[in-house]
């Protein structure tokens, strides 16, 4: 597909590996960026990851991959050597942006240093994301996914009244710091781009997924800051209703924790007598006694199929929503009508339905319009045909596998 | 003025709770000068009136909640019900760049701010919508919340410890998400607008923020028609992988995470246990992985004796992944996140110094701080009407008399 956005004159080289990198690349991408994604020798770590069509390994099948990097072009570079670093600096000479997630420990030996790569290209935008920054005393500490939600704040909160005090803070599903990681990167990114159009400078970035995610803990930081309680995954709801409970068919997230949402739920209950007690006469009452709420409420709860329910309280202004499984996300009639998912033509599986745009802009054009690149699948195009490598000279780095 | 990539940006915000100002803030931290615009006629915004209030002491300008996510903001009254007020917010808008707000669908229009209007009066302005469904679709009307977002976007549904049921999150996680990928959508309609000159609408449901973070269990549908498994803090691959009891009360947890084979040995070696590496039971990140159960015993033996930081002061120092579980305490007091300058303290006139999580970024060429703790209510009123619209003392008082400005 042609790339006529505006966009298209923004040149993005994307390295690290994971999430958070080519998460950020990729929400630029996908309004017209045209982005490079250099990969080790070994491909990127999320190819080995999943899932994949058939529960069959293959680095070129896999979701998360896919996911991530359509639109860009791939090649490989081994940053680690010095004619993998000599790619690295033809590719940023034509570039607006680089956006990494190198820890810093490893920078240096990767030509990635955002000191040394400023002064050479002045102009160029360097976005670095860390579990913990690029400074300070844990800069060079070792983390993963488990070690951001934890390091963050956020585990130690989860799941929220718990139930099972002997069991841990809980991560939240899937790789949410490093997504948040690439969101930041990606604005921030932006802004500043929108600088350079005004002063013609580049400058480097630090984006620390620790603190992204410090940042997002909800009232639960000032509560040590401004009323000196600490907080936990344990303790009860302040306000009910406030749980997730069984209906027929699945399970739906119950909270009506205004006035007028409790009235309007009672009514839809058909007023039992029970909702009258002392016990629940006020939202405050209806958190302390929430267990009482949850077991005299079962009953009528498990009457109905998810989405009646969904709907019927709804349409009363209660703000219920059904628990959803991947699979009734697919099926929904107002993510179809939205045009929310979109199919991509991957090579090798065929069309992959993908969640698609997080916006709908009336003016800028989101669009998938290449899929996610087999390993090394550009390195003609871009070493040769546009940084001006020979193919011998493409050979020669190939069979010394830094291509 | 300094120079900040949004300096000489203008934000009408309408925004209120948590998504929205979310929103807004990141743009205050990157120079934009934001508005916001509340009422007296209503009850506070859920923000200015939950806990945790300074002292323990209520009041709209006391709740950290609201002095979190309200950051560098100014603040003024206006009485939206009133069609004044929406004379006066036209009156402004020239010198205005966006105008955010996260009402439920059809609000602003009805309140005579619809873009269509603002359009009319200001061609190239951006305008964005945060709702809980979006502005389009069948669930247009539905009432959007954080928590239930989350339950609708599979996020509680792939929550849970192992073999467990569905769970919470302990945060209204799709709030601060619709938030920053509200500032993206900005940012990224700010950047067409400097290359093309057009403005741009927006319309953004929290709902489909949220789906952006699940390609995981999407994709394992899609593929294998599969639900995702709940894993706790365990990994698909790697083993060790947890958050493991460390000495102390109930609350204190440390995470570990092994990530291939030289760690796995640093592991064994750091914890003193150089035979586990040679147990024939772990000897393969498979494995272990098959194993994890008697590995997650024989290494809760050793870390519930020992101190959480301990735990990771030792572990990282061999090259393994490790981390206490924070809390709030944990985390104002943290000192590598004071030497980074995330944590702030302005004086507020009402709460006094009281730390704040500030910018999770920083800007080599355009340094960015908190400019200023978040206003009071109705701070600036004044300062709006006469710079943006040149009104009298006089004017601004027979306003406030009529209810327009409360």
């Amino acid at each position: 597909m042609e790339n006529k956005s505006p966009f298209s004159q923004i040149k993005i080289v994307e390295a690290g590996e994971g999430i958070s990198a080519a998460f950020g690349a990729k929400m630029i991408a996908d309004v017209g960026a045209e982005v490079v994604k250099i990969e080790p020798p070994g491909g990127d770590l999320t190819r080995r990851r999943g899932p994949y069509p058939g529960d069959t390994p293959d680095p070129e099948k896999s979701g998360l991959f896919i996911y991530l990097n359509a639109n860009k072009r791939g090649v490989v570079a081994d940053l680690t050597r010095p004619e993998g670093q000599e790619l690295l600096g033809k590719l940023l000479a034509n570039a607006d942006l680089l956006i990494h997630n190198v820890v810093p420990s490893q920078r240096a030996a990767q030509g990635l240093n955002s000191t040394a790569l400023l002064a050479k290209f002045p102009k160029l935008i360097v976005t670095s994301i860390a579990r913990f920054g690029d400074t300070g005393p844990y800069a060079d500490w070792k983390g993963y996914e488990l070690i951001s939600s934890h390091a963050g704040g956020w585990a130690y909160l989860s799941p929220g009244a718990s139930p099972y005090p002997d069991q841990p803070p809980l991560k939240c599903f899937g790789s949410q710091c490093e997504f948040q990681g690439g969101i930041h990167a990606a604005t921030v990114s932006l802004a500043a781009y929108l600088h350079r159009l005004k002063s013609g400078k580049g400058q480097a970035i630090d984006v620390s997924e620790q603190e992204c995610v410090a940042a997002m803990l909800e009232n639960n930081f000032m509560h040590w800051t401004y009323a000196h309680r600490q907080t936990s995954r344990l303790g009860r709801r302040i306000l009910g209703p406030w749980f997730i409970t069984d209906c027929a068919d699945g399970k739906i997230f119950a909270l009506a924790v205004e006035e007028a949402q409790w009235k309007a739920l009672v009514e839809l209950m058909g007023n039992p007598e029970w909702a009258q007690d002392d016990l629940f006469k006020d939202r405050i009452a209806r958190g302390e006694n929430m267990d009482a709420l949850i077991a005299l409420s079962a009953e009528w709860f498990a009457q109905w199929k998810v989405q009646d329910l969904y709907r019927e309280a709804q349409n009363r202004r209660i703000p219920f929503a059904p628990v959803n499984t991947m699979s009734a996300l697919y099926k929904s009639d107002h993510l179809a009508e939205r045009k929310f998912f979109v199919d991509l033509d991957q090579p090798g599986i065929g069309p992959v339905r993908l969640p698609g745009a997080p916006t709908k802009y009336g003016t800028t054009q989101w669009s998938l319009r290449r899929p996610a690149p087999r390993l090394g699948e550009h390195e003609e195009e871009v070493y040769c045909g546009e940084l001006g490598l020979t193919p011998e000279r493409l050979n020669q780095l190939r069979q010394a596998r830094v291509a | 003025m300094a120079d900040l990539p949004l300096s000489g940006i203008r934000v009408l915000d309408f925004t209120w709770a948590w998504a929205g100002p979310f929103c807004t803030m990141q743009l205050a931290h990157l120079g934009a000068e934001v508005i916001r615009i509340e009422t007296t006629a209503r009850p506070p915004c859920v923000t200015r009136a939950v806990p945790p209030f300074a002292d323990d002491i209520p009041g709209p300008n006391r709740a950290g909640y609201f002095n979190q996510y309200n950051q560098g903001k100014r603040a003024m009254t206006l009485n939206l019900a009133r069609p004044e007020a929406t004379d006066i917010i036209c009156a402004m808008l020239k010198h205005f760049d966006i105008v955010a707000d996260n009402f439920a669908a059809g609000i602003m229009d009805k309140l005579g701010l619809g873009y269509e209007k603002l359009r009319g009066i200001k061609p190239d302005i951006i305008m964005i919508q945060m709702s809980g469904y979006g502005q389009t679709g069948p669930f247009k009307g539905f009432v959007g919340y954080g928590p239930p977002a989350s339950a609708a976007s599979g996020i509680f549904h792939g929550t849970g410890y192992p073999g467990g049921e569905p769970m919470e999150v302990g945060i209204s996680y799709p709030d601060p998400n619709a938030g920053i990928f509200g500032a993206f959508a900005v940012m990224a309609a700010l950047t067409h607008r400097a290359l093309t000159g057009e403005g741009q609408y927006i319309d953004q449901s929290q709902w489909e923020t949220a789906l952006v973070l699940m390609p995981e269990g999407m994709l394992e549908q899609e593929f294998n028609h599969r639900e995702p498994v709940r894993k706790g803090n365990r990994d698909t691959l790697m083993a060790p992988h947890n958050c493991y009891k460390a000495a102390g009360d109930d609350e204190t947890w440390v995470a570990i995470a092994v990530g291939n084979e030289d760690e796995w040995r640093a592991f064994c070696q750091a914890i003193g246990q150089p035979g586990i590496a040679t147990d024939p039971r772990f000897a393969t990140a498979a494995l272990r992985k098959q194993n994890e159960d008697a590995l997650d015993a024989i290494i809760t033996g050793w870390t519930k004796e020992r101190d959480r930081w301990e735990v990771a002061k030792l572990l990282q120092s061999a090259g393994v992944a490790a981390f206490p579980s924070m809390g709030n305490k944990d985390l104002a007091e943290d000192p590598h996140l004071r030497e980074r300058g995330f944590l702030v303290e302005l004086e507020h006139p009402e709460v006094g110094k009281r730390i704040h999580a500030g910018i999770p970024w920083r800007m080599s060429g355009t340094p960015c701080a908190v400019k200023s703790p978040a206003p009071l209510r109705g701070a600036d009123t004044e300062y709006v009407l006469k710079t943006f619209l040149g009104y009298t003392s006089d004017r601004i008082e027979q306003l406030r008399k009529a209810e327009i400005l409360i």
